[in-house]
Formats: C-alpha cells, sequence, structure tokens
C-alpha cells in the first residue's frame, strides 16, 4: 500500500531570552526574540505590569505600542531586540504570541513550534486566521504566570 | 426605467469588484508595488485591530495573508506569467482554489510541494487511482477533458483552472470558453506536464506562479541530474554506433514516428528510432518492416488497452514475463537481434509516458548501453522521485511493477 508522507514542512518558531540591562543603563531587562523559519508574519508581546517600554533595535515603521502591548511586523528579520525597564528578576512573566502570514500557523513566543497549523485555512476564506488559539494559550500562559509569580 | 437603473447599478458593481480584484492588497499608495512599509503597516494595523484595542481600520485576513505572499514570491509586484500555450496571465492575488483536468500537472504540482488545501478540484483519472493520489480523493470529480463536469467545475468556485497545452486541445479550448462563460473570474492556465522540451520551464514557472520557487530549483536539480548524465553519456556517441530501436505501444505493431514523444525519449535515451522517419506520429508498421529493419533493442509499452496492467496499484510481475515472452514467438521474430539477444525490454506506461518520463529514460539509456551506465541505478531515481518529491511512502522493492526484466 501507499502512503502520503508528511511534506517536509518549514515551521516557525520565536524563541525569547531575557537578560538585565548592562550596568549603569539603568533597571531593566533586555529582551531578545529570535525568529525562525517566519518570513513574514507578527508578534504581540506583552510587558508584565510594573514595566515599563524603553525601545527597541525593530525600525520604527514596523512597531508599536500600545499599554503594554508591544506589536511587531516581521519581514525578514531573524533577531528583535528590546528593552524594558523595571525590576530584573520577573522575567517568565513575559508572554507573547506570533503569526506567520505565509503559512498560516501561530504559536506562544518561547514554544518549541506553532500551535495552530494554518494548512486547513489555505483553500477557504478564514475569518480570523492563526492568532485565535495561540492567542487564548498566550493568555493562560499570561495568568499562570502571574499567579505563579505571586 | 427602473430596469435601466438596475442594469446600471449592476454595472456599476461589476466595474468595482474587477477593478477591487486586479489591485494589489495592502498596496496603500495604489502604485502598483506593495513595498516593506505598506506590508509593515498593514500587519501592525491588523495586530493593532485584534489584540491591542486598536480602532485603526486593518486589512482582512485574507487581504494580509495574500500581500505577504505577494511581498516574499513576487516582490511585491503583479506577477505576468507566460504559460506553454504563450498566453500571458498578470496575477495581483496568488492561487488559492486550483481546480486541474490535467493530472500530468498535478504530479509536477506535487513534486514543487503545493499543498493538497490549495487544490479544490481533480480528472476523473486522479480519483480512479487512489494508491498514487491518496492526498487528492475526496476533492471534487470534474471528469475529463473529454468529457467534463461543468457543474461540478462551477460550484467548487476554482479561482485557477489547469489544462493542457497541446493535448486535445480543441477539448480545452471548448472548457476554457464555458467556464469562462460561468464565471469570468476564472483564470485558465495552460501546461503540459510531461514533454521533455518543455518540462524544466514549466516546472520553473509553476514555482513561480504558486510561490514555490526554492522547491522547483530543488526538484530541477534532481531532474537536471538524471536527465544531464544519460546526455553526457550518449551526447557523445557517434550516430553510427547508436543502437536501433523498436518502439511498441500497448497496441501491438503500433510504434512512433517522427517528432512523437516516444520518439524524442528514444533520442534522449541516445537510440535510433528505426521508424525515426515515419511522419505519422503513431504508425501502424508492418511486422515485417520490423524484421527487416532488424532493430538491437525493442521497448514494448504496457499500461494501457489490452495491456492494462502493471504500474502503481499491480504487484503481480507475471503479466510483463507474458509479454515479452509473446513478443520473442512472433513469427519469424527469431531473426530480430534484439530477439536473439534477449533485448527485448518491457516497460510501464506511467515512467515513460507522462511527468516520470526521465526515470523511463534512465532505464532506456541503460537497456541501450549497459556497459556505458554501469552506475546509473534507475530504480533508485524511480523511489527518490516517489519518497522526496511525490512524498509517497512507497517501496519499490516490494509494490508495483514497472519494468522488465527488472
Amino acid at each position: 500500500m501507499i502512503f502520503v508522507l508528511a511534506a517536509p514542512a518549514a515551521a516557525g518558531s520565536v524563541a525569547r531570552v531575557i537578560v538585565p540591562l548592562p550596568e549603569g543603563s539603568g533597571n531593566g531587562l533586555e529582551v531578545t526574540l529570535t525568529v525562525t523559519g517566519i518570513p513574514v508574519g507578527g508578534i504581540v508581546e506583552t510587558i508584565p505590569d510594573g514595566y515599563t517600554w524603553v525601545g527597541c533595535d525593530h525600525p520604527d515603521d514596523r512597531t508599536r505600542v500600545s499599554g503594554q502591548n508591544v506589536a511587531f511586523a516581521v519581514i525578514d528579520e531573524e533577531a528583535i531586540r528590546y528593552r524594558v525597564q523595571g525590576p530584573p528578576e520577573a522575567g517568565e512573566a513575559f508572554t507573547g504570541t506570533w503569526e506567520d502570514l505565509q503559512t498560516g500557523e501561530s504559536g506562544v513566543v518561547g514554544s518549541d513550534g506553532p500551535r495552530n497549523s494554518g494548512q486547513a485555512a489555505q483553500a477557504t476564506v478564514p475569518s480570523t486566521p492563526g492568532f485565535g488559539y495561540a492567542a487564548a494559550l498566550a493568555a493562560l500562559a499570561m495568568i499562570c504566570a502571574r499567579r505563579c509569580g505571586r | 426605467m427602473t430596469r435601466k437603473l438596475l442594469l446600471l447599478v449592476c454595472c456599476t458593481f461589476l466595474l468595482v469588484g474587477t477593478a477591487a480584484a486586479e489591485a494589489i492588497p495592502c498596496d496603500r499608495d495604489g502604485n502598483g508595488t506593495l513595498t516593506s512599509s505598506e506590508l509593515a503597516a498593514a500587519i501592525l494595523d491588523s495586530l493593532d485591530a485584534r489584540f491591542m484595542g486598536g480602532t485603526v481600520e486593518a486589512p482582512s485576513p485574507v487581504d494580509l495573508r495574500d500581500a505577504a505572499f505577494i511581498y516574499e514570491h513576487w516582490d511585491g509586484r503583479a506577477l505576468t506569467i507566460t504559460d506553454s500555450s504563450g498566453r500571458a496571465t498578470t496575477l495581483t492575488r496568488p492561487l488559492r482554489r486550483i481546480a486541474l483536468f490535467n493530472s500530468d500537472t498535478l504530479d509536477m504540482l506535487r513534486s514543487l510541494g503545493l499543498e493538497p488545501d490549495r487544490v479544490v478540484g481533480v480528472s476523473k483519472y486522479v480519483l480512479e487511482d487512489p494508491v498514487f493520489y491518496p492526498e487528492y480523493q475526496g476533492k471534487a470529480n470534474l471528469g475529463s477533458i473529454w468529457s467534463p463536469d461543468y457543474e461540478q467545475a462551477a460550484s467548487i468556485h476554482p479561482d485557477a483552472v489547469f489544462l493542457y497545452a497541446t493535448l486535445s486541445e480543441s477539448s480545452c479550448a471548448d472548457i476554457e470558453k464555458t467556464l469562462r462563460s460561468i464565471d469570468p473570474g476564472i483564470r485558465f492556465f495552460r501546461f503540459d506536464g510531461y514533454r521533455p522540451a518543455t518540462y524544466a520551464e514549466e516546472a520553473r514557472t509553476l514555482g513561480l506562479l504558486l510561490g514555490k520557487e526554492e522547491e522547483a530549483r530543488r526538484f530541477l536539480s534532481f531532474h537536471r541530474n538524471v536527465t544531464g548524465t544519460v546526455a553526457g553519456v550518449v551526447d557523445a556517441i557517434p550516430a553510427e554506433d547508436r543502437v536501433s530501436v523498436y518502439l511498441e505501444s500497448w497496441h501491438d505493431y503500433k510504434s512512433a514516428g517522427k517528432g512523437s514523444g516516444y520518439d524524442e525519449k528514444i533520442e534522449l535515451a541516445g537510440g535510433r528510432n528505426i521508424f525515426g522517419e515515419n511522419p505519422v506520429e503513431y504508425p501502424v508498421v508492418d511486422p515485417e518492416a520490423v524484421i527487416s529493419r532488424n532493430p538491437d533493442v525493442i521497448v514494448k509499452i504496457v499500461g494501457a488497452g489490452e495491456l492494462a496492467f502493471g504500474g502503481y496499484g499491480d504487484d503481480d510481475r507475471s503479466s510483463f514475463e507474458t509479454v515479452c515472452r509473446t513478443i520473442g514467438n512472433r513469427p519469424v521474430w527469431d531473426r530480430i537481434s534484439a530477439v536473439r539477444d534477449g533485448r527485448v525490454h518491457i516497460i510501464h506506461s506511467d515512467v515513460i509516458g507522462g511527468p516520470e518520463y526521465f526515470i523511463g529514460t534512465a532505464y532506456l539509456a541503460k537497456w541501450f548501453y549497459p556497459d556505458l551506465f554501469t552506475d546509473l541505478d534507475p530504480r533508485a531515481v524511480h523511489q527518490q522521485y516517489l519518497e522526496e518529491f511525490q512524498h509517497l511512502d512507497y517501496d519499490l522493492d516490494e509494490h508495483g511493477t514497472f519494468v522488465y526484466p527488472a
């Protein structure tokens, strides 16, 4: 008999590394997002309460800040670095989601790969591809992180 | 008056719809080029509206996805491609709902890694072959180019329909004309998917059209490796030293004439077709003519007509052996060098008549010049094609019947 092999898919992911700002740079953290396999997509990061946005190395026209949320448009970038001001010990409370606009896949920043495959949406017209499931996971992660941090 | 007004309104809507369909999504200044800034703004607006409580007007998910595709694969511009019929088509959106009457092009699209979800309809031959096309079972049945199911084809609302470029041109033209009258928005593309002369260019064009440029490069590298290996050896063989070949289709004594696909494949493999000067594409020849031309090699094709066996769905190899023996037993054919020397070979049409022609050509070359192709392993080429490019878990050691002697 014959079976279809899984076609090699370049599954995307976004990893997050958080380090304290160097001495002399003030109280805060530097967050590095490493983007893999997402040529065109978006990332929404939620900065924990108690932190304030300082800036990033991502182009201004690809970054939007609103309250504790920061959106990044990803177009062929492999890394995004941003800085926040606040206590240096609550790094695990950062949450975020990502979306690959080509494949429709989405996932949670810091997890190994996509949590929601967009393949099924390719031939149809989805209402909101990708982000729904990942956003729910991110919200759960944020709640968990906040509770665990208490 | 009311009817005129209604007509005017309808025309206005049609014009607006057409204009909207031709614009590149998220190209805010409408200059025909989607820049990185425009794409970034569209992405941020979408994220803002969905996750950050923004009230800015965001692009629809479909527009955003299409814009990402156009930016990444078409440099942010409309794509104009020329198909194998010579027709140029300009696209401002990627193809998401593809209908194929041409199963050979479907094989090529599979080699390029096309996601099956982008295909909404296939020919009846694809649905009749669940062994080779397992992932397409359940797709809409479009019938065939000779007996198309227009109702079904229209009901699936394809954005593109693929037809043959040079096979049954009038039937394909009829399909195009009828479907266009039902839905003027459908784009039509003509590709063959099986002709050596246009095969590589078709793969490149399809790769660009579907955003599979890198996959097309990878597949063509594999294809070129096989065809180049054969050509590199046989090109050096002088015309007078080339083996003479009698090729016969599944109909007894029906051979291949000048300019036919099989004539081309014999030549690619370094052979000399004994009926290569016959002006009829597929002539029925006199058995005496075969005897008098005394070919060095005989190649018999099976897989259709009265010899509809073998291929992917048939593991019984005995039928091939019977066909081979029958040819040797034809009256007076024991005088032919090919029969005397045991150089009668059977090959299934799956690996010589369609998109896998280069696998069959490798077999022919090895049969024609065994001493020159000791390192060429057509079966390994076939296995790699199935696993790496057709994404099928199919072990040729256990399944299928394609050539005899193996």
